[in-house]
């Protein structure tokens, strides 16, 4: 029989390949879920009106700090914001958020977020992680799983801002970011006016083009420290400042003066966004508030709404704003 | 600006007023903004090489996209397609200005 040419098929007869093998199956499933995550994604992406990177080219720029401190600067003005911290190796936002410990809630396989001041939304590994001594150490494909595991399978609801908060330099994660969330509106770079953050940053802004995601601008933090004091009234006053400067200045009616020492250098920011023809979003106070909120796990922002951070802050925000616009294009024809 | 308009050596920009400029690209290409191209016109004589090597790559209309809401970006098949060219620099280039302002190009800053 097996040398006729004709083959017969007898419907009775089990057939050996119809069932898949556990392997082929766990295979299905996976691609399965990858196809239902990535459309999840892409209606995320809808429900998000925009998304904001936040990245700088050197680590301890402060970086979540501003991530958060533009979060609640955009909730102050009543709108409904996220954070989606991706530093997965050392997650912090939680902290400065007031969430320290919380734990996420899972219903019907999708995640909700924790709410922080001001009603931000947070997703952050810090919440996955048993002890926040327990490092992470994941390679590449993990991460990028885990990476968009969160922004997939989580309930953001309608967003006004999504803030997306990485990690330092120009790796895996920003990358996998800008190929799984549609329609980034674009990144910020945060910098200190040093010449190592400063180079670092440029790296950033190229980085930027090869991911075909615009600069919305570049926010110098730790621009200068504000010495503030009382005297007799007229008097002046004298400040050895970093560098070797001396700082003048004359005390007002009722004997009040303050100085703005740049502990680093100043305007490097400015000239790095100068440098690339990008933005420049504003600078940002030496605050050392922000270094007590953030232990404490209240923001200087919601601990001082009306103080110099929090008002540098707004300044930031609104020249964020201007680079962002609402609708698809900025009305021009390009033939 | 609400229209840019590319043509075989030149664009022609069309703002609000219904006001019209045009750019050659040669002009455009030499005034890039990148921190490769800016310290060559620095000094006459690498500005001049710059502007040679400019008029040496093949006439071509580049492909054009916006960045932000803020500057344009360039991408020539040859040549520098890095710079991002703000509002601002494109209307001092088509009101035939300085778009450094005359200042030199040093660490990174006019």
């Amino acid at each position: 029989m097996s040398d006729s040419p004709v083959s017969t098929h007898d419907p009775k007869a089990p057939e050996e390949s119809a069932e898949p093998s556990p392997q082929e199956q766990k295979k299905m499933e996976q691609a399965y879920a990858q196809m239902k995550r990535k459309m999840s994604m892409q209606e995320i992406g809808k429900k998000i009106k925009h998304k904001v990177m936040v990245l700088s080219g050197k680590g301890g720029v402060g970086k979540s700090t501003v991530s958060t401190g533009l979060a609640l600067s955009l909730a102050q003005q009543g709108l409904s914001v996220g954070i989606l911290d991706i530093d997965i190796t050392g997650p912090n936002v939680p902290k400065m958020m007031g969430l320290d410990g919380r734990r996420l809630h899972v219903e019907s396989g999708r995640i909700h977020p924790a709410q922080g001041h001001l009603g931000v939304k947070v997703i952050s590994m810090a919440f996955l992680l048993d002890n926040e001594d327990t490092p992470v150490v994941w390679r590449g494909p993990i991460k990028l799983g885990a990476i968009q595991q969160f922004i997939g399978d989580v309930e953001w609801g309608d967003l006004d801002y999504l803030i997306i908060d990485f990690p330092p330099g120009t790796s895996d994660e920003p990358l996998t970011v800008a190929q799984s969330l549609p329609d980034i509106d674009g990144m910020v770079i945060v910098t200190t006016p040093q010449d190592v953050a400063l180079l670092d940053s440029r790296k950033s802004i190229t980085f930027s083009e090869s991911l075909k995601v615009p600069v919305l601008g570049v926010v110098e933090n730790m621009s200068g420290y504000t010495v503030s004091g009382k005297a007799t009234p007229g008097m002046e006053i004298e400040i050895a400042a970093p560098a070797g400067k001396t700082l003048k200045t004359t005390t007002d009616e009722e004997g009040n003066f303050s100085v703005t020492l740049d502990i680093f250098k100043e305007g490097g920011g400015k000239s790095t966004a100068e440098e690339f023809g990008v933005p420049f979003l504003g600078a940002l106070p030496f605050d050392p508030g922000f270094v007590r909120g953030g232990d404490d796990g209240v923001h200087r922002i919601v601990s001082d709404p009306e103080g110099e951070s929090a008002i540098a802050f707004a300044g930031v925000v609104a020249a964020l704003q201007e680079q962002i616009v609402d609708g698809e294009s900025v009305g021009l024809e390009i033939i | 600006m609400t229209r840019f308009e590319r043509r075989d050596f030149d664009v022609q920009l069309t703002y609000a007023d219904e006001s019209e400029f045009d750019i050659t690209y040669d002009d455009l290409r030499h005034a890039c903004p990148c921190a490769k191209c800016s310290p060559m016109r620095n000094q006459d004589e690498t500005s001049k090489t710059l502007r040679r090597q400019v008029e040496a790559l093949p006439k071509e209309k580049p492909k054009v996209r916006t960045v932000g809401n803020y500057a344009l970006g360039f991408e020539w098949t040859q040549g520098c397609s890095s710079g991002i060219y703000r509002f601002e620099r494109i209307w001092d280039l088509a009101n035939r200005r300085d778009p450094d302002n005359g200042k030199p190009y040093v660490h990174g800053a006019w």
